[in-house]
């Protein structure tokens, strides 16, 4: 069964859409990249996953997203267990300004856990898939500030991931890191997908093509083309994906 | 505008159609110099084979260097890919023309066996079938290159004729079994050529369609 359906989506900005008509299956356990140029509405569908659009104002929404063959837009469906299935990791690494440990155990504070060994287990757990914990292990207590820009990042991540989502939506998540940081984050959403199903937002087409079982080329709020990664990047099928990911336009 | 990646794909370009230019001199002037029996002839073919040998290799250098610096995607990585396998091929090409060059040097001085009418024609149609692909790359045109798969056939079946034709030969006159193996090589050497013109028409074809046509692979199945 897939774990997240796009069906005809189409989502407007104060009348103007978007997206359009989007119809895009994404299977679980897998990386779906989504690719396009700035505008094109990938961001914009990556938001609807967790309905984070919700809280702009004058926005229009049509068709439907389900996940795990449930509409997340049917009024009875509860929006703040969506977010909780559903993890997001943005461009820019925003850590709480607090302790490393706190960063994590946090969100697991919030939902409920009290256990102490459980919320220090579940931090460690996370930390060490997030392959931080030995670059943090001595200093759990220290402020997240101080991390470096790449190990915000996989901080963000970590604390996702302690929560247990079942989707992992990211942004752009390397595009302010430096190469090997962005080496790490790339091995780790590769890792990942074992237990998550990822979506990722990227600019960087070899980085689609590095960690992506499927890519969806987006062009102004359209669904162009969608098809196993390989493909897209030997043969697509349409023009305009050929000519976005050869460099001839955008 | 024309981008960085653009014109460092049109230097290999030429470089391996300036290669395709080169291979096919090879087979007509070896096949010549068999012809006439003109050992000069012969010994410039394997000379001139060490030009193709530095071209494979400056080929091989830039098409690993678009790869690294520019990554290449689509069209663009099939072309580099498929350049890549072509110039391995036309570098075999050269040095079967250099086998049909050494064997004019074995006969020489001896008395032809007969006149050579298929050898020739081999040739001729080795030469077609590189030039055809080659014009479906710069065209684009992968049924040109279609076209040119099924003439091995062609090819195959003369190289059958030749063989039977001097074993004849051989039978009749004992005198004519060394010159006539001498043929039998350069018919062979031929016929490998065939097999690579025919690999590079399939190549071709990936470059242009992205389909993979070797060994009978997506036959029938258009665009799959």
């Amino acid at each position: 069964m897939d774990k997240i359906t796009s069906v005809n989506l189409t989502f407007s900005y104060g009348g103007v859409p978007a997206i359009k008509n989007i119809n895009l299956t994404v299977e679980p356990n897998t990386v779906m990249a989504l690719i396009g140029p700035s505008g094109c509405g990938k961001s914009t569908f990556l938001r609807c996953i967790n309905r984070m659009n919700d809280i702009i104002p004058n926005i229009g929404i049509d068709g439907d997203i389900l996940i795990d063959n449930e509409s997340i837009y049917h009024r009875d469906f509860d929006v703040t267990g969506l977010r909780r299935r559903v993890g997001m990791v943005f461009q820019k690494s925003n850590p709480f300004p607090k302790s490393i440990f706190e960063n994590i155990a946090y969100g697991l504070r919030i939902n409920g856990i009290k256990n102490t060994y459980e919320i220090e287990r579940t931090v460690e757990q996370s930390l060490k898939r997030t392959a931080l914990w030995d670059e943090v292990k001595d200093r759990l207590d220290q402020s997240a500030l101080g991390l470096s820009g790449g190990q915000q990042q996989r901080l963000c991540i970590a604390r996702t991931i302690a929560v247990a989502p079942e989707i992992i939506l990211m942004d752009e998540p390397a595009s302010a890191l430096d190469p090997l940081s962005t080496q790490k984050i790339e091995e780790l959403i590769q890792d990942l997908k074992q237990n998550y199903t990822i979506i990722i937002v990227t600019h960087n087409m070899q980085q689609a093509a590095r960690v992506s079982d499927h890519t969806a080329f987006f062009y102004l709020g359209e669904l162009i083309e969608v098809n196993r990664t390989d493909m897209i990047f030997t043969k697509p099928d349409n023009e305009m994906t050929e000519n976005y990911i050869t460099g001839k336009f955008g | 505008m024309i981008t960085h990646l653009e014109q460092e794909l049109e230097a290999v370009k030429t470089r391996i159609f300036e290669m395709s230019d080169l291979a096919m001199e090879a087979i007509a002037r070896s096949v010549e110099s068999l012809k006439k029996g003109d050992v000069r002839l012969a010994e410039r073919v394997i000379q001139g084979d060490s030009e193709l040998d530095r071209l494979e290799i400056a080929i091989d250098e830039e098409c690993v260097r678009v790869l690294v610096t520019k990554q290449p995607a689509a069209k663009d990585l099939r072309l580099v890919t498929a350049f890549l396998k072509i110039n391995t091929d036309l570098e075999r090409i050269g040095d079967l023309a250099t086998v049909v060059a050494k064997e004019t040097i074995r006969m020489a001085g001896k008395p032809p066996v007969k006149p050579l009418v298929d050898i020739p024609r081999m040739a001729v149609l080795c030469a077609e079938m590189i030039k055809e692909s080659f014009l479906a790359i710069a065209e684009r045109d992968a049924a040109r290159a279609r076209g040119v798969i099924g003439r091995d056939r062609e090819i195959d079946e003369l190289n059958m004729q030749i063989y039977r034709e001097l074993f004849s030969y051989m039978a009749e006159n004992p005198h004519s079994i060394s010159p006539a193996l001498s043929l039998i090589m350069a018919s062979k050497a031929l016929e490998r050529i065939g097999d690579h013109a025919t690999n590079i028409a399939e190549r071709a074809i990936y470059y242009i369609e992205g389909v993979d046509v070797r060994h009978g692979a997506h036959e029938g199945s258009e665009g799959e």
